[in-house]
């Protein structure tokens, strides 16, 4: 049962992202002053989704680690797994960020409010990455470790959602905005929307097998020990 | 107050006064480096901005030295065992607390003065100006506070502890630079918003950290 359903996620993952790609690239409209530029959008948005969703699965695994008494190995590596995915979809961002400000707004990059709260995530798991590294022998390292996650969790929605409208922005508030309306034509929503849900499918997807790997890893070294 | 509490705030004092480590050390840094600011800029006048940066950056950077040394001292000198066994982690947690946001507290107090003194800054908006330094320095606190502990839990020193504090401080400094330099300068609306932000965003951390303090404390 386990293997159809993996079986189906795969095929629906590998379906429906060339689809989404295929759509993306030539079903949609051209947005209004930005052109074929605003393509980027079903790419951008959905990246640095991930980017918080990846930084709430550690803050999860972190929490976890502290509250159960189980399975804390396994629960530590999938925090520090989910760190590790998220710096680089963050870095993704930054990078597909970059390349529309330049379009758009005539510099790569312009200190505006939400290209700075994405670098502060950036910092963040950097930081992590950090600490980590200094508590490699420490016995207490995976409780360090977890709670600075749970931490970073926590502070996350002040600079990703309250800091970037406390102050004017150049990006436009499409999707949450003071109105409670989607400001987006039926076509770049449906497009955008199913973007992001395949997106997560790969996180899932690139996760799963990261996940599978730490296992492995540790193992082995178990393995090493016994002999 | 439970009594525990109030003789861990009272031990810290009398060791602090004693040796006058952090507090030296914070307000050292601090005067030299705005007296190094104030000889180099001379009667060079600064935009509203760039005080306000500066300022920051002289607190930020005082905390940094300063204030992790509170729990780094307690592995240094092997007395945190001692204190387990005398006080549950929550109380050693807001003891720390307090006396860090009261060590921080004076130092803003010591600093700010000689920055509007020897830099030739008068804020418009004094209150606002006092009200953003005090909310600035208490959240600045409580961040040091629980990154002092794992620092000082992963044996590591003050370079770990800047690194780890600056990006979840750095939403603190945003606002508090913008703030300063509009009560420096005067034009612009009053932002006591901004306050609450900071005081909600240390609510926030100190809760936290209150909350998880013991899984950083006690060892396996």
């Amino acid at each position: 049962m386990k293997t159809v359903i993996y079986f189906l996620f795969i095929l629906t993952l590998f379906v429906l992202m060339p689809a989404v790609i295929v759509t993306a690239l030539s079903w949609v409209p051209t947005v209004e002053l930005l052109g074929n530029s605003g393509r980027i959008l079903y790419f951008h948005v959905p990246l640095a989704f991930l980017s918080v969703l990846s930084f709430v699965t550690a803050g999860y695994q972190s929490l976890m680690v502290l509250i159960t008494s189980n399975k804390m190995k396994e629960r530590e590596y999938k925090a520090y797994n989910a760190a590790l995915a998220g710096i680089f979809f963050t870095i993704l961002t930054i990078i597909t960020g970059s390349i529309w400000a330049k379009i758009s707004w005539g510099s790569f990059w312009n200190w505006d409010p939400r290209e700075t709260s994405i670098v502060y995530l950036m910092l963040i798991y950097i930081s992590y990455f950090c600490l980590y590294s200094v508590l490699k022998d420490n016995e207490n390292r995976y409780r360090i470790s977890s709670v600075y996650l749970i931490i970073a969790m926590i502070v996350m929605p002040f600079f990703v959602f309250i800091i970037p409208r406390m102050y004017n922005s150049l990006h436009p508030n499409t999707i949450i905005n003071s109105e409670g309306k989607i400001q987006l034509e039926y076509t770049m929503r449906l497009t955008l929307f199913m973007s992001i849900a395949v997106f997560t499918l790969l996180y899932g997807y690139i996760y799963n097998i990261m996940n599978r790997i730490s296992a492995l890893e540790i193992k082995a070294e178990e393995k090493i020990y016994d002999i | 107050m439970n009594n525990r509490i109030l003789n861990n705030i009272k031990k810290d004092f009398v060791i602090e006064f004693r040796n006058k480590t952090a507090i030296s050390i914070s307000v050292a840094f601090a005067v030299i480096t705005t007296l190094s600011i104030s000889l180099v800029s001379g009667a060079t006048p600064l935009s509203p901005m760039v005080h306000s940066i500066i300022f920051w950056i002289i607190l930020f950077f005082s905390a940094m030295s300063g204030l992790a040394h509170t729990f780094i001292r307690e592995e240094e000198e092997k007395t945190s065992l001692f204190l387990s066994l005398h006080c549950t982690p929550e109380e050693i947690y807001l003891s720390k607390l307090i006396f860090n946001t009261a060590l921080f507290l004076s130092i803003a107090v010591i600093v700010t003065p000689l920055y509007l003194f020897f830099l030739q800054v008068l804020p418009v908006y004094l209150p606002l100006f006092c009200f953003i330094t005090l909310s600035g320095a208490v959240a600045i606190a409580s961040v040091a506070t629980i990154f002092g502990a794992m620092v000082s839990k992963a044996g590591s020193g003050s370079s770990l502890f800047t690194i780890i504090s600056f990006p979840i401080l750095l939403p603190v400094l945003w606002t508090t630079i913008t703030v300063t330099a509009i009560s420096i300068e005067g034009t612009a609306v009053k932002q006591y918003r901004d306050i609450v932000f900071l005081l909600a965003f240390s609510g926030v951390i100190v809760l936290t950290s209150y909350l998880s303090f013991r899984f950083i404390w006690k060892e396996t």
